[in-house]
């Protein structure tokens, strides 16, 4: 009995200090480093090497920042650059400067300069795609220029740089006139064989940067950007976003302008051509998307002649004709110029029409033939505050 | 013979119970790669693949809970030499079902094994990077072993209280990512050649393994009522949540990322948001929890393995506790042998095949010889009547 309780305890102090054991590769959150956004760049004058670009927050500086007041935006982060040949190689030579290890899964923005992404940036992404760290969530952006200038820029509003660049797109998303290219849907984009990938294009500037539309991508190499008055037609047809507001001249006025400001945004994609098997070539395969904007007036700068309702029935036709012209464009510029499927619209000429038209086109080559046209409806739903 | 069966206080099974036992032992480690090997024949058809592979395993289910409603109370261990020998020649019986029985118990060991390293990857490359991969394999282990200290009822007790706990987080993760849904993914339907199609389910089907446990378990329901239909929800359940979760995965990532991740569950937890971002960053929790549903695939394997070997030496308790304790060394070097993941994969696979036709084929023999010795009897019997 007494030899039974002894081992009973026995069993317990081990079981008690197995408990212990819990926590032993713990690592406070001071212990290590965070890089909240990294760059990367070309470095001048040498071909294979990158020059990786972090920025890390100084949680000291952030946390007392209510207390101490003051003290301004300057340290409130750290920035460093180092070179490489590969990503990896690079990070591993942060390390080797830092006094902590580096941790990357609070990674929120990942700038990428234009130069390296005309060069392809498939052997900068594997490594992000293998680190169990990095968050799918992420967002990647191409920068006209240096990287590093987006890194280094001061906006003075927000304590940490980067965060301001990301709650820029953020709300950007948000409000729909931004498109939602997170890195998982970069990965999807890039192992899709239906559809090219774009990320988003930013400017840097010495204290604040701008967004300007999105870069472009064949395979996985940009070959060129649309602009913010090119996205949105893009952004309305392929995610029903709203897009920003268009401001047009007014007709009948000197210098007057009219801006209208889309809030809902139904597309339809009508697909023509012969579902029958056997039949090889495009027989009348054609697209159209027909795409529903309801909106407000939010600013008239002159008062157009008429009465109401020929003038809401002028405007109407007027932004109908202003959307069209600014989507026929935005396909142009895809199909003419970059040859680059971001509509995802392959997905859904693979999705109705395999059989008739998919198996005998190669759509990476095929997609600037294609018959695309666009038709807007615009209904004006509001005038805003004033009447007329 | 088989007084252990008879036992009254084994008999206690609720068809709940037996539900959950098979449901959860189906769930587990698969669900974390079944997006990307379904769709790797069937491309965007994956979906597919989990309701055309489970034909097989409802067949497999019905035909182990017909086998153990012909021998109530007794396990595959028990009555498998009986159909062998029939009641007269024992001895002959024994040898010739014991190629069976050690099958059945060499699969069982090596699945285990495998399953708990598997297990053990996806715990150290996603969150426990420090931590030696032994270290998660034998904490596994213990656990297993605790349970197998226990009897029965406990077993079905804790598979009752786990069964919520891994149904309804793979079942928020997929409803959750729907709203990322890319429903032009799951088009076209049908596109692979029929051929593909049904080479595709049947690699599918080995997602189902796990079932085969229910040779031995069917035999302590309670009464001797509800063994198919609890074979039937085990399954049905497990296809549905089975096909819940490649289908959104085919929606969210598309066939061509999904061959591209190794992990493609976890990667669409990472991508999933809760509106309003309460829940960010959700895998940690994830995989919190899918500890449970790995636990419970390998400790019933593990009790199922461990209750074979005390049945076919006819020991008791004492021994039952005993083997749990030695036997996981030799679990623990098996598990360890496989040097990387592809090793890792390529056993899985060769695994999958063995026990499709194992799980098959075993009872399907079984039952043929005894329909055979049924109808043997029954003439005998009329030509008795007749003399």
């Amino acid at each position: 009995m007494a030899k039974g309780r002894v081992s009973v305890c026995c069993l317990l102090l081990f079981l008690m200090m197995s408990l212990l054991t819990g926590c032993w590769d713990r690592r406070e959150l001071e212990e290590r480093t965070s890089v909240i956004a990294i760059g990367i760049d070309m470095v001048e004058g040498k071909k294979n090497m990158y020059k990786l670009t972090v920025q890390i927050p100084i949680p000291i500086k952030i946390a007392g920042s209510s207390g101490q007041g003051g003290g301004g935006n300057k340290d409130a982060v750290k920035i460093m650059s180092v070179t490489g040949k590969t990503v990896v190689d690079a990070s591993n030579n942060l390390q080797q400067r830092l006094n902590q290890r580096i941790f990357l899964g609070h990674t929120r923005v990942l700038a990428i300069s234009e130069e390296v992404a005309r060069r392809g940036i498939d052997d900068i992404i594997d490594a992000f795609r293998r680190d169990p760290q990095i968050r799918r969530l992420m967002w990647p952006v191409i920068v006209q220029g240096k990287a590093s200038d987006l890194l280094e820029m001061k906006p003075g509003l927000i304590q940490i740089p980067v965060v301001f660049l990301m709650d820029l797109i953020e709300n950007g998303t948000k409000m729909g006139i931004i498109p939602d290219q997170t890195m998982g849907e970069y990965l999807i984009q890039t192992s899709n064989e239906t559809m090219q990938p774009m990320l988003n294009y930013v400017k840097a500037y010495k204290d604040d940067v701008k967004w300007k539309g999105v870069a472009v991508f064949r395979g996985q190499k940009m070959v060129g950007s649309l602009n913010d008055i090119q996205t949105w037609p893009l952004l309305q047809l392929r995610d029903e976003k709203r897009g920003g507001d268009v401001v047009v001249p007014l007709p009948g006025t000197k210098g007057g302008y009219v801006a209208f400001r889309p809030h809902f945004v139904t597309t339809k994609l009508k697909m023509n051509g012969s579902h029958a098997a056997g039949q090889k070539h495009h027989n009348g395969h054609a697209v159209t998307y027909f795409c529903e904007v309801q909106g407000d007036i939010v600013e008239m700068t002159q008062k157009p002649q008429g009465s109401p309702e020929e003038v809401i029935r002028m405007l109407q036709k007027l932004f109908k004709e202003e959307m069209e012209k600014r989507a026929r464009k935005m396909l142009d510029i895809l199909q003419n110029q970059y040859n680059s499927d971001i509509l995802k619209l392959g997905l859904a000429l693979r999705g109705h029409h395999y059989n008739d038209y998919w198996r005998h086109h190669n759509w990476f080559k095929d997609f600037k033939e294609f018959p695309i046209d666009v038709k807007y409806t615009v209904k004006l739903r509001r005038l805003g505050m004033e009447m007329h | 013979m088989g007084q252990l069966g008879k036992d009254p206080q084994h008999n206690t099974f609720s068809l709940w119970q037996m539900t959950s036992i098979i449901t959860s032992t189906l769930i587990g480690v698969g669900i974390l790669t079944l997006p990307r090997t379904t769709t790797e024949k069937m491309l965007e058809a994956g979906w597919l693949a989990p309701i055309l592979g489970s034909i097989f395993a409802f067949f497999v289910i019905w035909l182990i809970a017909v086998l153990s409603r012909r021998f109530p109370g007794l396990t595959f261990i028990q009555y498998s030499p009986i159909v062998w020998g029939g009641h007269e020649h024992s001895r002959l019986g024994f040898w010739l079902s014991l190629p069976w029985i050690l099958i059945f118990i060499g699969v069982l060991f090596v699945s285990t094994a495998i399953t708990s390293r598997i297990f053990g990857e996806v715990v150290v490359t996603a969150v426990l990077q420090d931590t030696p991969l032994e270290v998660i394999i034998v904490s596994m282990f213990v656990l297993a072993v605790f349970l197998c200290l226990h009897e029965l009822d406990t077993l079905a007790r804790v598979n009752e209280i786990l069964f919520p706990l891994i149904l309804f987080p793979v079942l928020f993760i997929a409803f959750a990512s729907f709203q990322k849904a890319e429903w032009n993914n799951i088009l076209p339907l049908i596109r692979v050649p029929l051929k593909t199609a049904i080479m595709g389910s049947f690699e599918t089907s080995y997602s189902f393994h796990g079932y085969e446990i229910m040779l031995i378990f069917f035999a302590f329901a309670h009464g001797d009522t509800g063994k198919v239909k609890a074979g039937f929800y085990g399954i049905g359940i497990s296809v549905f949540v089975y096909t819940l979760i490649v289908l959104a995965g085919i929606v969210v990532f598309g066939y061509e990322e999904l061959q591209k991740v190794t992990w493609p569950t976890l990667e669409l937890v990472k991508t999933t948001q809760v509106p309003g971002l309460i829940l960010e960053r959700l895998e940690s929790a994830f995989l919190a929890v899918w500890v449970a549903a790995v636990f419970t695939t390998v400790a019933n394997g593990y009790y199922a393995l461990i209750y074979s070997l005390r049945q076919l030496l006819k020991k008791g308790m004492l021994f039952q506790r005993i083997a749990s304790i030695v036997l996981v060394i030799p679990l623990f070097f098996v598990a360890i042998r496989p040097q990387n993941i592809v090793e890792i994969f390529n056993v899985t696979t060769f695994l999958g095949y063995t026990t499709v036709w194992i799980s098959v084929v075993s009872p399907l023999i079984h039952w043929l010889i005894m329909l055979y010795r049924d109808r043997g009897r029954r003439t005998e019997k009329r030509s008795d009547a007749h003399g």
